[in-house]
């Protein structure tokens, strides 16, 4: 039982400083929306951008040919090498570049747009949700 | 073979388990630098933490955003307490609990194919995936576990 008040204690403890983080702290996440990590941007700016956008699909080769959004380039990292050239191709400096991969928790968009910046392809932008966010956006409309 | 009167309890036969107030100290300053350390590490950033606790997909964004203000703190308060005799056994079992809680957290995503990484050092250490943070919890709880047969 001492374990248990010495542990509650602890996190009683805990309140006080966690609490003036929630308020002041600089970096605190927002209540409200969900934050976006670096990078990356929601489907609905996304989609306010319209056709000046060209769309990267960040997955497997399969998961691409299942289905994919409308006009979107396969590049993942597996390819590079022989994706690349033909990203070349349909890009235009200034064009905005939006990656996308499975869902919110995969990391393979971040990879993969990392990669576009190393190559000097700039805007890049990480779609947040991924493919999943996509499908349920269109699944509600 | 085994002579009369020897202990034959496991905690006195192997000598890994042999360890005496040194040993005792060497592991609370393992587990507890390493939660001083990682509580540092998170509470400089908890909205990044945030978004780290958002990609399990187990909890909803406002429960994440409230766990990342608090558990770096409960962290920290833990591995220090665990320096300080009368705070001893409850940062123990703070710290028992949560390795716990994490373990299963960071299985539940490896079961389910989530390609995320561990955020347990806040961005100390990138793409360590939940393989590797899921076998250094489980040598850190069986730390946990010898400290608590210790103190029985």
């Amino acid at each position: 039982m001492m374990s248990v008040r010495q542990a509650l204690l602890i996190l009683l403890a805990a309140l006080v400083p966690a609490g003036l983080s929630a308020l002041v702290h600089p970096h605190r996440p927002p209540w409200s929306e969900e934050t976006l990590a670096p990078g990356e941007e929601k489907l609905k700016t996304v989609l306010t951008w319209g056709s000046a956008v060209l769309w990267v699909d960040a997955r497997s080769q399969l998961e691409y040919e299942a289905e994919h959004v409308p006009g979107s380039l396969l590049l993942n990292l597996e390819a590079w090498d022989s994706l690349f050239p033909r990203f070349l191709d349909q890009w235009s400096p200034g064009r905005k570049i939006v990656v996308y991969c499975s869902s919110r928790s995969c990391e393979m968009s971040h990879e993969v747009a990392a990669r576009l910046e190393q190559n000097g392809i700039s805007p890049v932008y990480v779609l947040k949700g991924g493919w999943e966010e996509w499908k349920a956006a269109r699944t509600a409309n | 073979m085994l002579f009369r009167g020897q202990d034959t309890s496991l905690f006195r036969m192997g000598v890994g388990f042999r360890c005496g107030r040194t040993g005792r100290f060497l592991m609370r300053l393992v587990l507890g630098g390493l939660f001083v350390f990682a509580g540092t590490a998170k509470i400089y950033d908890p909205a990044t933490f945030a978004i780290e606790l958002e990609r399990y997909e187990l909890l909803p964004w406002k429960i994440c955003a409230a766990a990342a203000d608090y558990i770096p703190w409960v962290e920290f308060l833990a591995g220090l307490c665990l320096f300080l005799k009368s705070f001893e056994r409850g940062a123990l079992l703070l710290i028992t609990l949560m390795l716990s809680v994490f373990t299963l957290a960071l299985a539940s995503a490896l079961v389910r194919g989530l390609n995320i990484d561990c955020g347990c050092f806040g961005h100390t250490f990138v793409s360590t995936g939940t393989i590797l943070p899921i076998l250094r919890n489980l040598v850190l709880l069986l730390l946990a576990g010898i400290l608590w047969i210790k103190y029985r």
